[in-house]
């Protein structure tokens, strides 16, 4: 451990991108207010895979590393569904994945959003609606907010929950 | 148990209007087909002989409603509790499009093991965190894990059927977004068929950037693992370090290809590559692999949870015909890359590892961050930043093997004035999910994760 420690602070903070950097941090400002002032400073989510491509869970992952650092902002992905505020849903709805997705829906508690994350759930990416498929999120939850993308970048998915907490009304 | 009896690559069926045909493909071998009738739809089953072959005829009596004469198991596999009874799906005459509709629901019957004080663990398929869905059904003996069951296809999208009728160029798209975490894989795999289907052969420069992408793929797969392996036995140390190294691959990722994951990447984009960057980001990654793994090797109670932890057992991947990471850590050289002159002429040498164990496992994947950071180095020397472009194909069957960061996988098509009429895709999970509960034994539930992370297997890919 303490070569890790050594080299921390050899280090220090690294910049790899200096306007993506400018980006991020407007961006940071804005969610933190949003938050602070829908939900009391923190936000939970409940992240919903129903059948993507497993890219959309990585990039919502990738939100996590040191460049993004979501967790400071006060937003968690949170285990349980009764934790959550808000459900966050990638890929498309697979006929067998529909009733477990109603099932997380029904555990989180009133009042509650859903926001669908990437092309898949709004079917516009690629992949089609076949006869496994059931149709849009939108014919089967009330969906909040949408964040386009194939997927979204960490960055757009921070500017898409930015857009979702200024659509909130006061 | 005989290590030269042959392994099972694929086994599945295709539609020929009046009748039926198997099709298997064995190591070394050229497929096999079975003629079998529409009117006494079956055939004798493999499921006896190889364990991997369990999920293969599965899939293919729900898909085409086949029967296996001597299969000890016929539970429905990709059709789960609500599906209606009697609809298979990849036969000619059913309609990509049909609205299927509930049917009452029918219990699925778990494989569990009985006894005094044995209970059962049902885990998913939603789980804890951000993670794929799937269902895992264990039988404990309090902390002791003494049997598992893997249940999946909930992500099944119907992705096969989806290609008929569509063209190379029409289906590559769907092809890129199977898995997205080797997506350059099996772009590469279709392009491979491509050629194959036109006769010509991919001037160097342009294999050497294919090449090149499919290293980074994996490279940026290995670090992700690297940091989620520590993290699930609680070192979340490792996890920052490594997903920052994860990140700034997927960076370069995008620089060259416009794109996180390579999506199309393959097929499209024409910019010049600043070979400097390359290079410069090459070195850099070195450096921080080898400072990792000095690092890493100097926590010894992080090795303590990874040490004999999840062995999958060197007959037990014989058996199962495991490829990829798994394959590896438990002392077997499969890597298609070792049969490629186009990798082993440029030095290259697949890593193994002989205990099989969660460590094993850890330490393929560094020493495979090296090698590929190694290839790299050769493949920008060669590359050119000219995707390939796929020409008209002729009519026929044709298949490609592809190692992608998961290990083995295979793409079968059959052409038709241009058009797919069969599409068969094996992520190299598909195997490698039914060797799984085989690593369970001897462990405690609690490093489920731990050993289920450092397989690290795709959902997406298996369910298709
Ligand atoms: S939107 Fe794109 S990236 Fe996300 S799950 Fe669908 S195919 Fe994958």
């Amino acid at each position: 451990m303490f070569r890790y420690w050594q080299r921390r602070f050899k280090t220090g903070v690294l910049t790899e991108n200096p306007q993506l950097d400018e980006r991020l941090s407007d961006l940071r400002k804005r969610l933190k207010k949003g938050i602070a002032k829908h939900f009391a400073g923190s936000l939970a989510i409940r992240m919903v895979d129903s059948g993507s491509c497993n890219a959309c869970e990585a990039e919502c992952n990738a939100l996590s590393n040191p460049y993004y650092d979501l967790e400071r902002l006060g937003i968690r992905f949170v285990a349980s569904p009764r934790h959550a505020d808000v459900m966050l849903l990638s890929g498309v709805l697979t006929f067998n994945m529909l009733p477990h997705v109603l099932d997380a829906w029904e555990q989180i508690p009133e009042p509650k959003w859903c926001i669908t994350l990437g092309d898949c759930p709004v079917l516009q990416s690629p992949i089609e609606r076949t006869f496994a498929v059931k149709g849009p999120a939108g014919e089967h939850l009330p969906v909040a907010y949408h964040i386009p993308g194939c997927p979204p970048s960490p960055e757009a998915i921070l500017e898409g929950l930015v857009g979702f907490l200024e659509s909130m009304e006061d | 148990m005989n290590e030269n009896k042959k392994r099972l690559i694929a086994r599945f069926a295709v539609d020929r209007g009046d009748r039926f045909e198997i099709l298997t493909r064995f190591e070394g071998e050229t497929i096999q087909r079975e003629r079998i009738e529409h009117q006494e739809a079956k055939a004798p089953s493999l499921m006896p002989r190889y364990p991997a072959a369990v999920w293969f005829e599965r899939k293919i009596m729900e898909d085409f409603g086949i029967r296996f004469e001597g299969a000890f198991d016929t539970r429905p596999l990709l059709h789960h509790e609500r599906w209606p009874e009697g609809v298979h799906p990849m036969r000619r005459d059913f309609d990509p499009d049909t609205v299927l509709e509930e049917a009452p629901y029918r219990p699925y019957r778990y494989a569990t093991v009985g006894g005094e004080g044995v209970f059962e663990v049902a885990v998913g398929p939603i789980h804890a965190g951000i993670i794929e869905p799937g269902h895992f059904h264990f039988s404990q003996a309090g902390e002791d894990m003494l049997h598992q069951e893997v249940r999946h296809f909930y992500k099944y999208r119907g992705i096969e059927k989806s290609c008929e009728g569509k063209s190379l160029t029409e289906a590559a798209p769907i092809v890129a977004r199977i898995s997205g975490n080797e997506s350059v894989a099996a772009q590469i795999a279709l392009a491979r068929i491509a050629e194959r289907a036109s006769d010509t052969q991919t001037p160097t420069p342009q294999r050497a950037r294919q090449a090149l992408l499919l290293e980074l793929e994996r490279i940026i797969h290995h670090w992700t693992d690297l940091g989620f392996i520590p993290n699930d036995a609680g070192f979340a140390a490792a996890l920052a370090y490594a997903s920052a190294r994860a990140e700034e691959a997927r960076r370069l990722m995008a620089a060259l290809t416009g794109h996180r994951f390579g999506f199309d990447a393959i097929f499209s984009g024409t910019e010049d590559w600043d070979k400097a960057t390359i290079n410069a980001w090459i070195e850099r990654n070195f450096e921080a692999i080898e400072w990792f793994e000095s690092w890493i090797t100097d926590i010894p109670s992080l090795w303590d949870r990874m040490d004999t932890t999840g062995i999958l057992k060197r007959a037990e991947a014989l058996r199962y015909g495991c490829v990829g990471v798994m394959a590896r850590a438990s002392g077997l050289e499969r890597d298609v890359r070792m049969s490629d002159p186009f990798y082993t002429e440029r030095g290259f040498a697949a890593a193994l590892e002989e205990s099989g164990d969660v460590a094993a496992r850890f330490k393929i994947r560094i020493a495979e961050i090296k090698a590929s950071l190694e290839l790299m180095r050769r493949f920008a020397e060669e590359a050119e930043a000219e995707p390939y472009r796929i020409a008209e194909p002729r009519d026929g069957a044709y298949d490609a093997f592809v190692e992608s960061s998961l290990g083995e996988l295979y793409l079968y098509m059959e052409l038709e004035a241009g058009k797919i009429t069969r599409l068969f895709f094996r992520d190299p999970s598909f195997v490698n999910w039914q060797a799984l509960p085989t690593l369970m034994p001897g462990n405690i539930i609690a490093d489920f994760p731990l050993i289920n992370k450092s397989c690290d297997l795709s959902y997406a890919g298996n369910d298709l």
